[in-house]
């Protein structure tokens, strides 16, 4: 049994040293100067500002049509269900530059739905619209998985006796399957807003301006080095940090209760 | 009250074949049988939840068939209760209240009433987590009767609690049809449980009603073996119908049941006997006992309060009863393996049905 225990924590020790060593390097290697001044600059600021906006947009959007799926791929059963499921896990399998282009094909202003879409005056090349579709589209697995894995741990009779009990399918929807699966959701909404922050192969393709923070990284690796990106890669790590520590503490807090 | 006219539903592989049943105003209906025999698809398609092939089901006089379960007013209660996790006790039993737009002083008022009467009113603040099983049971009774059901749909309700509550619950469930006048259907496996609760009793198996009516009349009357062994019979004769005469392995038999017409039933024959009705040491008039002769001891179980006797005749024939301690004790007789003791088969027990 001990021998069982230090085993396992060895191994667990290891990935997370793999994971937390590079981040702790690269924090402690940033001047404090540099990573002052950084903060201050306005180009960066609204870089980091307009990412956790732009995957926030995303993961909302993907929330209100992304909850419907995870409920049917969940509760029914139909002939098409395991090829409906491999289509919303393709996006984490292709790269996503590839994702990127396939984005253009279809919103491209060259292309016929990215005509009808500005036609009525929205754009997704070089637009925020454009870097949240582009992070929707590679990170919405992460939600759509979590809502279905939470949505199927709810017994279905539990909805049954609601239906007996008068609700309709959506009153039982929204007072009890939505409240009881609440948590999966909110996870997978923080993941794949989490996911949609990192976005950099998607959204260069279909938006390099205007910059978001992995786009402002790459850009300042490539033309100052790596003294330059490297503070914006930390105020990044921080500031993202910080918001993740802070929802998943709420949805800890919500599961003791 | 409630009346399922062929009704055919066919989920995957198992199918409900044309059944057909009728539970009165203010009857206790209990379907009986085995696990996996169709019981749950049964009751949720009487609440509405699958899609029937065939047939029609009517409740209070409506055709229903294609009524969704919010539009049914049917009250149904399954074997872990399905209370709803995220709320208090008050809060699920007012679930239904709600979605009916009661005003909330009349929604209090009625859930103090059936709490009070289910004796659950020190629990309203508690999640269903923190409850016994026999207070879940109360809940979801209580949030299923509060919006004055025409039938109350039971799913094996007593089968996840422990002996004497169940032993508790069965009374409690007797005493909410007394008081309530609710027409319930309830199904289970459980033989004591369909007996002390049911007026009336349908027997299913494989996704068949196989036999229907008053319980005494089922268990007298048992239409098949299966039927019989359902109910719990586990004594089966073999015997033929010769020139107006029972011929069994074991000899004659002196009995001709009421209502039988030997001259349409098949020469071979099983003759159903209750363990009750294998008297050991008869000692009552002669012509009370259909067969009368020595068995051997071939095997005994000490239980609780009886013992369980495996009797074997010289045929080959065996033979399964029970005899209560204190019994044992009047009859002064050491039941051991090997041993031969009169045996006597009460008429009034025996049945007859088809091989």
């Amino acid at each position: 049994m001990k021998s069982f225990k230090i085993i396992i924590g060895c191994l667990g020790t290891i990935l997370l040293l793999m994971v937390v060593v590079p981040l702790l390097r690269m924090i402690l290697a940033a001047d404090p100067g540099i990573l002052k001044t950084t903060v201050t600059e306005p180009e960066v600021t609204q870089s980091i500002l307009l990412t956790l906006r732009c995957a926030l947009w995303a993961t909302l959007a993907c929330a209100f049509l992304g909850i419907p799926l995870a409920y049917i791929l969940a509760r029914w059963q139909f002939p098409a269900r395991s090829l409906v499921q491999g289509v919303i896990d393709l996006p984490v399998m292709i790269p996503h530059t590839a994702a990127g282009i396939a984005l253009l094909m279809v919103y491209g202003r060259r292309f016929p739905l990215g005509k009808a879409f500005a036609s009525v005056g929205v754009s997704f090349v070089g637009t925020e619209a454009g870097i949240s579709l582009a992070m929707a589209f590679v990170s919405l697995p992460f939600l759509v998985n979590a809502a279905r894995d939470g949505f199927f741990s709810i017994d279905p009779r539990l909805e049954r006796v609601a239906r007996t009990l008068g609700a309709s399918p959506w009153k039982a929807f929204f007072r009890v399957s939505l409240p009881l699966a609440w948590r999966p959701i909110l996870s997978g909404g923080i993941m794949m807003w989490a996911r949609g922050v990192s976005e950099f192969g998607a959204v260069i393709v279909l938006a390099y301006h205007p910059m978001t923070a992995p786009v402002l990284i790459w850009e300042r690796f490539e033309s100052y080095g790596l003294k330059y990106a490297r503070p914006v890669a930390v105020v990044l790590i921080l500031l993202c940090l910080i918001i993740f520590a802070v929802l998943r503490g709420i949805a800890g807090k919500h599961r003791e209760v | 009250m409630l009346r399922l006219q062929d009704v055919r539903v066919t989920l995957g592989d198992f199918r409900l074949h044309d059944i057909s049943l009728h539970a009165k105003q203010g009857e206790y209906m209990v379907l009986l049988g085995p696990t996996g025999t169709g019981k749950t698809v049964l009751l949720e398609t009487i609440a509405g939840m699958h899609q029937i092939e065939k047939g029609k089901i009517f409740i209070h006089g409506r055709d229903a068939t294609r009524l969704p379960p919010e539009k049914r007013n049917l009250g149904v209660v399954y074997q872990d209760y399905a209370l709803f996790p995220h709320l208090t006790v008050r809060k699920n039993i007012a679930f239904g209240l709600e979605l009916r737009g009661e005003p909330g002083y009349k929604s209090r008022k009625a859930v103090r009433e059936i709490a009070d009467f289910l004796d659950i009113g020190q629990i309203l603040d508690r999640r269903p987590v923190n409850l016994s099983g026999g207070e879940r049971q109360r809940v979801a009774l209580a949030r299923a009767l509060v919006l004055e059901p025409y039938a109350l749909l039971l799913d094996e309700p007593l089968s996840a609690l422990d002996r004497s509550t169940r032993d508790r619950l069965r009374r409690e469930l007797k005493r909410i049809h007394k008081e309530f006048g609710v027409t319930i259907v309830h199904i289970t496996h459980d033989l004591t449980e369909a007996f002390f609760l049911a007026g009336h009793l349908a027997v299913m198996k494989d996704g068949h009603i196989l036999q229907e009516g008053k319980p005494e009349d089922v268990l007298k009357r048992p239409r098949s073996r299966v039927v019989a062994e359902l109910l719990g019979i586990e004594n089966f004769i073999a015997a033929t119908w010769t020139a107006g005469v029972l011929l069994s392995p074991m000899g004659p038999i002196d009995f001709s049941p009421p209502r039988f017409d030997f001259a349409e039933c098949p020469k071979k024959l099983y003759l159903t006997v209750p363990g009750w009705c294998v008297e050991v040491l008869p000692q009552k008039e002669e012509k009370r006992y259909a067969w009368m002769g020595n068995m051997r001891v071939a095997g005994v179980d000490l239980m609780d309060g009886h013992l369980e006797l495996e009797l074997s005749h010289s045929s080959g024939e065996r033979l399964r009863t029970s005899v209560s301690r204190r019994e044992v004790e009047a009859l002064a007789v050491s039941f051991e393996i090997g041993r031969k003791v009169p045996i006597g088969l009460l008429k009034e027990g025996i049945h007859v049905i088809p091989q």
